[in-house]
């Protein structure tokens, strides 16, 4: 467990005055966001799944709290407290424990209480710098600590929101796609269900209600199920509007009498997702998939290949970079560019540090637009690790 | 604390109809299950087995004392065990169904919702929830560890569990979740409260079992007794 001997807890204080003093020197302000968080935000935020590892509990006056499952979002709440505007632009640095239950027992690679040591960088227009600041002040920042051997591993939700943007098909499909991005085996089932809408799936709603609907009158369709649940006794309940489930059985209808998915795109975005390559590679190998198809992501590409560069101009060694179209799946909240910093000692089960861009997480904070957000944080117990040498 | 005399602990249903069927199976077997001293009291014997301490607990209750040993044996729903031990595999065995306390664990939803039939179409149409209600559906169930890992399993993952120790049924129309995980045994409640069950949303069809605890202490001579209780409960 953490800090257990008093040997392992000076060993982590040195090695965390030192990350701190190199993220101080780097221009973030040092802060210390609250231990205890209200659990909503977790829970709403990031979802069910990480509930499961999160520990939650209900305080004397009954409300919902927990131990703060990573400082992200903390970071992002005290953030809010401080700006009037979310959008203020601020760049913070963090040392501190954080929580996660684990489901297998906590061992020294997996503990339930570890230390985190991060920046965050809000309201940074220049994505792509301050993407690639954030991956050199944490490999300066492990290096000023000790460690020399390290792999990077990133990945772009920037490059597969492009392609799915202009690849041709209702706007409803890319929302799914993006939705089930995270999910490989939920994705493979979308995109061949939207290759193949003829068959649809049976409904509590006749056929012939479906086909009377029309998607170009909202408002008559909205009557037309009205009525069917009147004749039927069933009565408005719950959360969804009329509204809601008239918009959903239209956007059904639409499904059902759009062509489906070409088998040329669906192909492509299979393509794209398997696409594995070192990161200065990466980008060629895209250009070839794209190669006929007259789709153009351009931009993206360029963003991809900008950040890149930047990276190599500070000094970063990019050849032990690799980039994997699939990266990023289990974190949720990241929004484009995300990476992993791997130690060979401890292996890509165990990465070291990781982060990216973070974008809608403010206003899903309570901010009432998004806000540029770009950050990443060390595992301070797997970096002493490594640094010693392995477990 | 170390007894004089070790003895088997059997753990029974404290109240309710889980009680009185469970002392029904056990008299049809030949084992007369007796409170001792005080009627109200919490433990009992079965007549005939000196071996045997009975411990008279809630049916919940029954699950914690299986799952860290301090029951040998006992009678509990498949639901509570699943629900209450992570690992249960490896914690207890279930010995045998007792052909009582049947109750289906379901997912439901409004009726109000007639484009939602599986848990794929909860899936479709979470993004546009999300946009619209600014949070994902929240689930009301008691069966917190039942549901995450039934929801994740169909991949269904953004959702949020509210706890609730009562009235389940009650809380869509109450607005405080969008659907619910609960138990039914004719689904009679659910249809009153104007929820249906969806198609593949049955994640358990649960009753009363009997459950050994693989983690208590057991020893030649409680053995002996368990292996009585079990001929002559025909297992």
């Amino acid at each position: 467990m953490a800090a257990e001997t008093a040997k392992q807890f000076e060993a982590l204080e040195s090695q965390a005055q030192r990350l701190m003093a190199s993220f101080i020197k780097a221009g973030h302000e040092a802060v210390a966001p609250a231990i205890i968080q209200p659990a909503s935000v977790f829970l709403d935020v990031i979802g069910e799944t990480l509930r499961a590892r999160t520990y939650v509990f209900t305080d004397p006056d009954g409300d919902e709290l927990c131990l703060r499952p990573d400082l992200t979002v903390p970071t992002c709440r005290l953030h809010m407290e401080r700006n009037e505007d979310p959008a203020t632009k601020a760049r913070y640095c963090y040392n501190g424990p954080a929580f996660r239950f684990q489901p297998a027992g906590s061992t020294s690679a997996h503990p339930r209480e570890f230390r985190q040591a991060g920046i965050e960088a809000f309201g940074n227009l220049d994505r792509e710098k301050a993407e690639a600041q954030t991956v050199v002040t944490l490999i300066e920042a492990m290096k000023s600590a000790g460690l020399n051997g390290w792999k990077l591993r990133i990945g772009d939700l920037g490059l597969f929101r492009a392609l799915l943007e202009a690849a041709e098909m209702p706007s409803r499909w890319r929302r799914r796609l993006m939705h089930q991005f995270w999910r490989p085996q939920a994705f493979r089932t979308e995109l061949k269900r939207l290759t193949m809408l003829a068959t649809e799936v049976p409904r509590d709603v006749p056929k012939e209600l479906l086909s009377s609907l029309d998607p170009e009158r909202p408002a008559d369709a909205e009557k037309a199920i009205a009525r069917y649940m009147d004749e039927r006794r069933i009565e408005p309940q719950g959360t969804r509007s009329l509204a809601d489930i008239t918009e959903n059985l239209l956007s059904i209808v639409e499904d059902s009498r759009t062509q489906p998915l070409s088998a040329d795109t669906a192909n492509l975005l299979t393509c794209y997702i398997g696409v594995v390559a070192p990161a200065r590679a990466a980008g060629a190998r895209i250009k070839d998939i794209l190669r006929d198809k007259n789709l153009d992501i351009g931009p993206a590409l360029d963003a991809y290949h900008r950040r890149l560069q930047m990276l190599a101009d500070a000094g970063i060694d990019v050849i032990r970079a690799d980039f994997e179209a699939e990266f990023g799946r289990s974190l949720e909240y990241y929004t484009g560019f995300v990476f992993e910093i791997v130690a060979p000692e401890l292996g890509a089960q165990s990465p070291i540090a990781g982060g990216g861009r973070y974008d809608t997480l403010m206003r899903q904070c309570g901010a009432e637009s998004d806000v540029a957000a770009v950050g990443g944080a060390i595992h301070t117990e797997r970096l002493l690790a490594a640094i010693a040498g392995g477990v | 604390m170390a007894t004089a005399v070790e003895k088997l602990v059997l753990a029974v249903p404290s109240k309710g109809r889980l009680m009185e069927q469970t002392a029904e199976v056990f008299a049809k077997a030949g084992l007369e299950l007796r409170k001792v001293g005080n009627v109200r009291g919490y433990r009992g014997e079965v007549v005939g087995l000196p071996a045997v301490e009975v411990a008279f607990v809630s049916a919940s209750e029954i699950a914690r004392y299986l799952k860290t040993g301090r029951a040998h044996i006992g009678i509990t729903g498949e639901d509570l065990i699943r629900e209450q031990i992570s690992d249960w595999e490896t914690r207890v065995e279930m010995l045998k169904p007792l052909g009582f306390g049947f109750a289906d664990v379901v997912v439901a939803v409004p009726q109000f919702w007639i484009d939602v039939r599986e848990i794929a179409d909860l899936d479709e149409i979470s993004p546009a929830f999300r946009e619209q209600h600014g949070r994902w559906f929240r689930v009301a169930t008691k069966y917190m560890n039942l549901t995450r890992r039934f929801l994740s399993s169909r991949g269904l993952t953004d959702f949020r569990i509210v706890e609730s120790l009562g009235a389940t049924e009650g809380t869509p129309a109450a607005g405080t979740a969008d659907f619910i995980v609960d138990i039914t045994t004719t689904g009679e409640t659910l249809r009153a409260n104007g929820l249906k069950i969806l198609d593949d949303g049955v994640i358990l069809k649960s009753q009363a079992n009997l459950i050994a605890s693989r983690v208590a202490p057991w020893t030649p001579r409680i053995r002996e007794a368990e292996n009585e209780i079990l001929a002559r409960l025909g297992v």
